[in-house]
């Protein structure tokens, strides 16, 4: 019995703890939240005397968006960053991990994380010169390796979305190293050692153990790196403003555009309701991808 | 009788409730205008100038003769993000900073939001108003009135202008293009090449945020981009649409200047210094720069006509109050905008940064007038103000601009004709400003 009753006891310390978290989740997450779901069903112009307060419109803004030509090439830029710029910036991270958690190369580990303690309105204004036609950093390397291809970085509509890209994954690849690092470190010795005793080579150590072993760093890695690729716009407005011609725009940009330079409300409202789903199915999948197989380590 | 006393009495009554409340109100004032007032001012610092250093001069100097009033400037990077605070601020509920310098253009979208105080009543109470504001260079007023209301005073203003290289020019026996036709053939004879890479551009026309540099181009073939009234652009126009040709043939025919939109507003000015480029399209607001760090002669003009003539438009920023103040803290912020206006500090802001000086008393102080006698390149940008045109200040400006942004870059890409480009930019353009005709 009193078994029993000790077990149906729960204690409230847990969700005293919890208590200040949840406040602020509930006052600058969940609330904006529920906010921009509201707002996203009227018209709400602050430019416009007679939407200055808000009209209820239904789906409207979610339609305007969806027929908008410039909204689905902006929906096709943010996708296609987060795409080519998360894998490539996790694998990278990982294999500066496993190169930097030798001893002999310990010393350039801060040359790898540097770029990440910088904001990045700074790395943004370094590499606007750094892809300077002609006579820019970027450019004369590349020139080195014989490249003889168009150099206007930023104003090329077929370049300026990798600039963003090149830009992020400089900044970013250091610092989910150190999440690697960490997970690297804490790999068991005694596995290794037995591995080496089986003859068992560098891939299949690497592809049958490192990699299944650091599954947990990595689901940590790409939803962090997910999220951040969508939240990052400060590059955007130092180094193209989206342009040329919306080739670099980014969800992120376009809704701070809509909301502050168009001043319209309701349709920001939708942008950002989509941009939250869009983030809900890309860590979703994500976990799930990672999930897959069990929980073996 | 009765009535008759009836009556008397309460006219009585009401006077002496009307003189008690004038009273009153006459020493609400008195204690107003005594009351410490703290004035949070909001300034773009991102230009080719100490600005910063400047305006904490001026917040140290007002308090001398208004012991009751603070004044601490709020220091933001660009235009941008000086609006951007303002309107987080009101929109928030925030305390937002009572004075601020926004782009002249933003009035229309500013005054509709309701995130600005219109200036006029308080300016009709001040002595000598009519007379203040006769003094502004009348260009610099064009953006400031909006339903019949002022609602900004001109502050950091600059225009379109092009620097060239004139030891260049002497030494290829060039004079100061008349024409279009000249700039093309000077910019393409002053354009040296080592091989595969050049060496001097002979022209850079920065197109990273195009209206406002390309507005004069199209203005010297015949048109400019927008009408007179806040409603009006004039996209698809033949005149346009050659200014957007003529850019082009800059780099295809006469290989001038680098081919497509060209992000590059931060570079210009140092490429130009460093002799990398013989002539560059700017503001006029880095002239203080250019001129103490050019080891050449400088020559400055507008953009020249297609046959004649030289165009250019004013830009920059004014300053704003914003809503929300109480009636004490209005009379101070007026008191130190007109006091960051006034000819001395125009004059003394104008030869510290380069921005053109707001007022024509201030074109003929002392100081003003040892720097134009030293420096005849700030004679020359009033000449060309004189004649400037109209920029783009219109209803729904932040999406009007970004649709010609769009749609010129996607012509200067050669991503689409300039007809095309041009005709879909009126398209959406006039859709755009549809609730507002």
């Amino acid at each position: 019995m009193n078994d029993l009753t000790k077990k149906k006891k729960v204690s409230a310390i847990p969700y005293l703890l919890i208590l200040p978290t949840l406040f602020f989740v509930i006052l600058f997450t969940v609330y904006p939240l529920i906010a921009s779901f509201k707002g996203s069903f009227f018209i709400h112009r602050l430019n416009i005397p007679k939407y200055r307060e808000p009209v209820f419109c239904g789906l409207e803004n979610y339609s305007k968006l969806f027929q908008s030509e410039e909204f689905r090439l902006i929906l096709l830029n943010t996708v296609k960053y987060v795409v080519v710029l998360v894998p490539v910036t996790v694998v990278a991270s990982l294999f500066f991990a496993l190169w930097l958690s030798k001893e002999r190369f310990r010393k350039f580990r801060v040359a790898i994380f540097h770029p990440a303690v910088l904001p990045l309105v700074s790395a943004a204004t370094i590499w606007m010169f750094f892809f300077t036609p002609d006579y820019g950093l970027f450019n004369s390397l590349l020139g080195l390796f014989g490249y003889k291809g168009p150099e206007n970085w930023t104003g090329n509509p077929k370049m300026s979305l990798w600039a963003l890209v090149i830009i992020s994954f400089w900044k970013d690849a250091g610092f989910y190293m150190i999440y690697y690092l960490a997970g690297v470190q804490n790999l068991p010795k005694d596995v290794y050692e037995a591995l080496r005793i089986e003859g068992a080579g560098p891939i299949v150590s690497f592809f049958k153990f490192t990699l299944p072993l650091l599954k947990r760093t990595t689901l940590f890695v790409t939803t962090v790196a997910v999220i951040g690729a969508f939240r990052t716009v400060d590059h955007v407005i130092v180094l193209t403003q989206g342009g040329p011609s919306n080739s670099s725009s980014l969800l992120l940009y376009y809704l701070w555009q809509v909301r502050f330079e168009h001043l319209n409300v309701g349709l920001s409202s939708a942008i950002t309701i989509i941009l939250v789903l869009l983030l809900l199915i890309f860590t979703i999948t994500n976990f799930l991808v990672s999930e897959k197989g069990g929980d073996n380590v | 009788m009765i009535k008759k006393i009836g009556l008397t009495v309460l006219m009585t009554a009401v006077l002496v409730a009307g003189v008690f409340a004038s009273g009153q109100q006459e020493k609400k004032a008195a204690e107003d205008s005594q009351e410490e007032v703290v004035l949070k001012v909001a300034y773009p610092v991102a230009v080719d100038a100490p600005v910063a250093d400047i305006l904490n001069g001026y917040a140290t100097e007002f308090k001398k003769t208004h012991p009751n009033v603070t004044i601490e400037p709020v220091y933001a990077g660009g235009y941008t993000d000086v609006k951007t605070m303002i309107q987080t601020s009101i929109d928030g509920g925030g305390d937002a900073p009572e004075l601020a310098v926004m782009l002249a253009t933003d009035v229309y979208d500013l005054a509709n939001a309701q995130y600005i105080e219109p200036l006029s009543d308080l300016l009709a109470n001040m002595e000598g108003s009519d007379a203040y504001l006769d003094d502004f260079l009348p260009v610099f007023l064009e953006n400031s009135y909006y339903q019949d209301k002022l609602w900004s005073l001109p502050f950091q203003r600059s225009a379109v202008v092009a620097y060239y290289n004139a030891d260049l020019f002497k030494a290829a026996g060039l004079s100061e293009p008349k024409n279009l036709q000249e700039l093309a053939d000077a910019a393409q004879a002053l354009t040296v090449r080592e091989g595969d890479s050049v060496t001097r551009w002979g022209i850079e026309w920065p197109t990273g945020w195009p209206y406002w540099v390309f507005q004069p181009l199209a203005m010297a073939f015949g048109k400019n981009i927008v009408g007179a009234d806040d409603t009006t652009v004039y996209f698809n126009e033949p005149e346009v649409i050659d200014a957007i040709n003529y850019y082009n043939d800059l780099s295809a025919k006469y290989q001038a200047t680098p081919a497509g939109v060209q992000g590059t507003w931060g570079n210009v000015v140092p490429n130009f210094l460093s002799g990398n480029t013989a002539i560059i399209v700017q503001t006029s607001g880095s002239l203080s720069k250019i001129l103490s760090n050019a080891d050449f002669e400088v020559g400055v003009m507008g953009i020249p006509g297609k046959t004649s003539g030289s165009y250019s438009v004013p830009g920059g920023g004014n300053i704003y109050m914003t809503s929300g103040l109480s009636d004490a803290e209005k009379r101070a912020a007026l008191d130190f905008a007109v006091f960051m206006t006034s000819p001395e500090n125009a004059a003394q802001f104008s030869i510290a940064t380069g921005y053109i000086a707001t007022s024509k008393s201030a074109f003929s102080s002392d100081a003003m007038k040892a720097y134009s006698a030293e420096h005849p390149q700030v004679a020359k940008i009033k000449d060309i103000l004189a004649d400037a045109g109209k920029e783009l200040a219109i209803q729904n400006l932040g999406q009007v601009r970004s649709i010609f942004h769009n749609y010129i870059q996607a012509a200067f890409n050669g991503e689409m004709t300039a007809a095309e480009a041009m005709a879909k930019a009126q398209e959406e353009a006039d859709a755009a400003l549809a609730d507002f005709k």
